[in-house]
């Protein structure tokens, strides 16, 4: 007798417990209701890509050297460099270059090792097709530039949260002039310019 | 005891005056709170789906719909015009009348339940002797349309979310059933109405869930998951069932189901508002304030305003009850159907039985308090 009353007073101890975590959980969920909507408008308003952002690839034609360097650090060998030996100039000769950003993973290794700097990251991220195979930018395509977001007169820029001034967190209706927190890298290299010249 | 206002009697008198039978002054009556009622009850599924994905969306720190009227309060009628005018497709070797049948079978009861919803003394439809019992009975032919659904959609999905959903109704109609059975046995009546005045008289200390709180505790339980809301959507879990019993639906048949889904979560909402949290009452005892005051009971002001507080009062506690199902939907994970059914019958079962012995009991012990 006194044993299945311990069961039961068991039971309905845990059954309180349980009615707490659920208490718990339902206060949580009624906490994230008066916090601020992280949304963006997409189509409306975009966000900044940071100054490092890894977006779709540029490639700039006339400064390539055919040398294979993106081919080789690729993780799948995915650009496509098509050249023929020239044997009176005994130099190569650069005909096509694409890569399939169907299959890319924007990783940078090119852009990393390219030896003449002819490849580099953009900001676009809207590559959005009808087809996959419409992916595969060829040089002239890889050669076109992507249209800034702040230059685009439908579209609300918006700052990301750490480019934001001091005790910002919407970055609705912050203007531009505000900078963002902390120093620029340039302001650094003023601030510790002095510093490193004493030392030398 | 007065009744406060009675429509009925009013619009029968004034059709008799015009020279009209009192049965025909009835009959032309009777269409009248019906339509009413199942307008308000669209209009309130309405309301329920936009504060479904507002709230939805501020407890994930989103903005919602926003573009369909003010503050998106158009989505819902845009998404209803969108299902009508979409195709209405059978699937191969599916049964076509089963098939058809089910999604009706399924919202017809939902709305034949609103029948015994009170609003006030006398704005219900029909007061039926056996209240809560006809809400109850109508209830279990639920699951014969969704089960129906589930099958003649020659869909492994279907089937599965179509016996999901019959074991689910027939397990927690029991401990729903034993819940209001206390209420039942405590105001000696199984109409709404007078359950709700059973509790009237003293304002918010009246109302039953101080006196059953155990029993308001499995009966909304229960109630969510006969509605298959979040924490027992298992009939519908997208991840393991694709849209269970709805996954062969489109255009107005799977409006239906929609429909009829929110019906029930709002009708719900009102029976535990009726049952529960004193129906049409005000947390004030409103009678006794106007006695104070010196304003007399037929007073017609009065009597307006007690009818108008009645209503919103009813409303505002359901969609009270509806804000915390929404809430609860993004708070607790799904369980799973072995856990389902280990709560309905090895927990709210045996709780339930031991509530009603305990208010028999209370009932035999305290007769004021507990209505002998």
């Amino acid at each position: 007798m006194l044993k299945f009353l311990k069961q039961v007073g068991d039971y309905a101890k845990e059954t309180v417990q349980a009615a707490k975590y659920i208490g718990q959980g339902l206060s949580v969920t009624f906490d994230h209701m008066s916090r601020r909507p992280v949304t963006v408008q997409y189509p409306y308003e975009k966000l900044i890509p940071s100054e490092r952002y890894r977006g779709r690839i540029h490639y700039e034609f006339d400064k390539c050297i055919a040398c294979e360097v993106c081919v080789r650090v690729c993780p799948i060998n995915l650009p496509v460099v098509d050249w023929t030996f020239n044997k009176e100039t005994k130099k190569k000769e650069l005909k096509h270059y694409s890569i399939d950003f169907g299959v890319c993973i924007f990783c940078g290794n090119c852009v990393e090792y390219c030896p003449t700097n002819c490849l580099s990251m953009t900001e676009e991220y809207e590559l959005a097709t009808f087809d996959r195979h419409e992916l595969n930018y060829d040089n002239v395509a890889l050669g076109r530039l992507p249209y800034k977001v702040t230059n685009d007169p439908m579209v609300t820029p918006l700052r990301e949260l750490a480019y934001l001034p001091q005790g910002e967190i919407d970055p609705h209706g912050v203007p531009d002039e505000r900078p963002r927190a902390g120093s620029r890298p340039d302001q650094l290299v003023d601030q510790y310019r002095p510093a490193a010249a004493k030392e030398e | 005891m007065t009744s406060g206002i009675d429509l009925q009697k009013t619009f029968v008198d004034t059709l008799m005056d015009l020279g009209l039978t009192p049965g025909l002054s009835k009959l032309l009556w009777m269409p009248l709170p019906m339509l009413v009622m199942i307008i308000v009850a669209t209009v309130g599924v309405l309301v329920v789906v936009w504060l479904e994905r507002k709230i939805s969306a501020a407890a994930q720190q989103r903005v919602g719909p926003e573009f369909a009227g003010p503050e998106g309060s158009l989505q819902a009628i845009a998404d209803g015009l969108k299902l009508v005018f979409k195709e209405d497709t059978i699937p191969a070797k599916a049964d076509p009348w089963l098939f058809t049948l089910g999604p009706i079978l399924v919202i017809v009861p939902v709305f034949v339940s609103y029948l015994i919803v009170p609003f006030g003394q006398n704005l219900v439809i029909t007061n039926v002797g056996a209240g809560v019992f006809l809400w109850i009975a109508l209830s279990s032919v639920q699951p014969i349309g969704l089960l129906m659904s589930g099958y003649a959609s020659n869909n492994k999905y279907s089937l599965l979310g179509g016996l999901r959903a019959a074991a689910q109704s027939i397990s927690y109609e029991i401990p729903l059933a034993l819940a209001v059975l206390a209420i039942v046995m405590m105001s000696n009546s199984l109409s709404t109405i007078d359950i709700v005045n059973q509790q009237s008289g003293y304002g918010i200390l009246g109302w039953n869930i101080w006196r059953q709180p155990v029993g308001f505790l499995i009966f909304w339980i229960s109630a969510l998951a006969e509605c298959e809301r979040l924490p027992f959507d298992l009939p519908e879990a997208e991840e393991e069932l694709v849209a269970g019993y709805q996954t062969e639906y489109g255009g107005m048949k799977f409006a239906l189901f929609y429909l009829s889904s929110y019906v029930n979560l709002i009708l719900s909402a009102l029976l535990v508002a009726i049952l529960y949290l004193g129906g049409w009452e005000f947390p004030v005892p409103l009678d006794r304030v106007a006695d104070w005051v010196g304003v007399p009971a037929d007073n017609p002001v009065l009597q307006v305003v007690t009818a108008t507080l009645g209503i919103s009062m009813t409303v505002l506690k359901a969609y009270v009850l509806v804000f915390t199902a929404i809430l609860l939907r993004w708070t607790l994970p799904r369980v799973r159907i072995d856990q389902l059914l280990n709560l309905g019958w090895k927990f709210l079962l045996p709780v339930a039985l031991v509530n009603l012995l305990a208010t028999a009991a209370l009932k035999l012990a305290f007769p004021v308090a507990f209505g002998g």
